[in-house]
């Protein structure tokens, strides 16, 4: 990543280690690398109600945390506020690292390693935090624009055989409706349908 | 040393065997005790784990040789979902139920009063809890916690949630926890309920903080839930080893199938070298006197765990098929039935059973598949074979 510019403010962490003297070697070696340590919390201290309450913008965890398990079931429930997540261990498991992050475990740091390096390793787990995230983003994306398009379909071919009309003008007065009532076409399809299936219902058809 | 010498000589003798502080580690540990890893030429090490995932990556990355595993893990593993992808298989289960769900004094009074009785039936308190749920409409949700995502504790509960008409995506939260963390979450009131293995049902029990719902075997009679788990690449260059090391097992869980050794086993258990707990956690599940509400009297469940018996070593592939059609539930797609088939046909090794079953001179199944939902009471598969009960609560 050459030239990027620096974040306009520091990342904002939280670090979870029980082991307080590594602990705080490595929220030293954080600090030095220019992010903000919200806090150093032991596994056991709630972790998720921790992540809600101080919205971080990165959770560094130590690669033995029994909280491991909490983190990346995260990243599987989509409905749980998902954050990327860097892991760290011992200097002495450098061959552990390599073989972790060869097999596409999320970006694992040693605690000895140079400030430079931390960051590095940060931004490399935000970057494939963000492209997953992009991903799940755009699919919500699609698959809203795909129900949205079912429904507008829907509430034309109401439209036509109830109102008796062609196509486009069914189409026409669906668009004429959304842009006085303010709202998108999608929802106003919505709207249409609710109105004229229950009318059918009644057998009135006079919308 | 007259077993060991008939089979094939072991391509390595030390083993690094991995495993999480939990009754139905037992395997496991008794089979260090009651010196069979030594019967068979093995000098096995034993690693206590602190959580699900830091064993699944010692176990990929080499810095373990095998491990006691979640059942659905080496499917997991295998197709990929949850952090890392590795061809793991299995090819002894060491363990049958184990589980329970547990939840608030609070909210067990309110499924009381909605007409729940667990020891009657988990379907009595899934019921109750749906309708207590309907009743207060829009209020907070509960939030359960399991152990892992890709677990039967997630199953189980899901499946007892269902049985009482909610939607466990919808209607509650699930969230996931270390199990070492279970009680205490429970205790201040940031979990409403959990599902998990023992000790930590009981553990809840005696404080009084939890009264249990449902055991594991009530939802599901007999479901897989333990089993030893290698990578393909390791079995391949250590086949004679891995042979070891099942019948080492086999042997143990064998000798924990009897009752009467149970009381043994949770006196060791509760060394600090393994568990590190009182043995008053780990003695209701083991004597199969469990325990569902503090002050109340033992509830007779001699299968809360099974070792040993109903085929319990046996990786039917049929459970291993159920078990990746509920993580496709899990994560929202349905898995193709060719996929599952042959995932499971690579991970649930029967053939790897069936040699050393051979070796002991113990019968085993002709077949890989077997009905679910079938079976009230213990009954015959074939002359010799005995399985147990093998209702669920999705029949």
């Amino acid at each position: 990543m050459p030239n990027r510019p620096e974040p306009a403010r520091a990342l904002r962490l939280i670090l979870v280690d029980d082991d307080r003297v590594r602990a705080a070697a490595v929220e030293l070696n954080l600090a030095h690398a220019g992010f903000e340590v919200l806090s150093v919390i032991p596994t056991g201290s709630g972790l998720l109600y921790q992540m809600a309450q101080q919205e971080p913008d990165v959770v560094i965890v130590a690669l033995d945390s029994p909280d491991r398990d909490v983190l990346e079931s995260l990243s599987i429930a989509s409905s749980h506020n998902a954050r990327p997540v860097v892991m760290f261990s011992e200097a002495g498991d450098q061959g552990f690292i390599a073989d972790a992050i060869r097999a596409g475990v999320t970006a694992y740091q040693a605690e000895d390693i140079s400030p430079p390096r931390v960051r590095a390793a940060i931004d490399v787990a935000i970057a494939q935090f963000s492209a997953f995230n992009a991903i799940r983003l755009e699919l919500d994306e699609t698959r809203r624009q795909l129900s949205e398009r079912k429904q507008v379909e829907k509430a034309k071919g109401l439209l036509m055989s109830i109102h008796k009309v062609a196509e486009d003008e069914a189409f026409s007065t669906l668009r004429k409706l959304a842009m006085d009532k303010n709202k998108t076409l999608g929802e106003t399809a919505i709207d249409v349908i609710a109105i004229l299936e229950a009318s059918k219902r009644k057998g009135d058809v006079n919308v | 040393m007259s077993e060991s010498r008939r089979l094939p000589p072991g391509e390595k003798d030390i083993v690094q065997l991995g495993y999480l502080r939990l009754t139905d580690s037992a395997p496991v540990i008794m089979a260090r005790e009651l010196g069979l890893y030594a019967r068979y030429g093995l000098d096995v090490v034993l690693h206590k784990e602190v959580s699900w995932a830091n064993l699944r990556d010692k176990l990929v990355t080499g810095g373990l040789d095998a491990a006691q595993m979640l059942a659905p893990l080496p499917l997991a593993m295998s197709l990929g979902v949850g952090g890392i992808r590795a061809d793991v298989i299995t090819g002894l289960a060491l363990s049958l139920n184990g589980n329970a769900i547990t939840v608030s004094p609070a909210l067990s009074a309110a499924i009381e009063a909605c007409g729940g009785d667990a020891v009657a039936s988990a379907r009595s308190t899934a019921e109750a809890l749906g309708s207590w749920i309907r009743a207060r409409g829009s209020a907070d949700q509960l939030t359960f916690a399991s152990a892992h995502s890709f677990s039967c504790h997630t199953f189980l509960l899901r499946l007892w949630l269902q049985a009482g008409g909610l939607d466990p995506q919808r209607d509650v939260q699930i969230i996931v926890l270390p199990p070492e963390q279970m009680v205490d979450s429970l205790a201040r009131g940031i979990i409403d309920g959990f599902c998990v293995g023992e000790p930590w049902n009981s553990m809840a029990v005696q404080y009084g903080v939890g009264t249990v719902q449902a055991s594991g075997y009530q939802i599901w009679n007999n479901g897989i839930e333990k089993v030893l788990g290698v990578l393909e690449s390791w079995h391949q260059r250590f086949p004679a080893t891995h042979l070891r090391l099942r019948l080492a097992l086999m042997e143990s869980c064998r000798w924990l199938a009897d009752l009467s050794n149970r009381e043994e086993a949770a006196a060791v258990l509760a060394l600090p070298d393994y568990l590190d707990t009182p043995v008053e956690f780990l003695s209701p599940s083991l004597s199969g006197q469990f325990l569902y509400a503090k002050g109340q009297q033992p509830v007779d469940m001699p299968h809360f765990h099974v070792f040993g018996r109903f085929q319990a070593g046996f990786p039917w592939r049929s459970h291993g098929e159920w078990l990746l059609e509920q993580t496709g539930a899990l994560l929202g797609r349905s898995l193709p039935a060719e996929r599952i088939k042959s995932l499971v046909q690579q991970s649930y090794r029967t053939d790897l059973y069936r040699e050393a079953a051979r070796h002991l001179g113990i019968p085993c199944p002709s077949g890989d598949y077997k009905p679910i939902n079938q079976h009230h009471e213990v009954w015959e598969y074939a002359p010799g074979i005995e399985l147990g009960p093998d209702m669920s609560l999705s029949s």
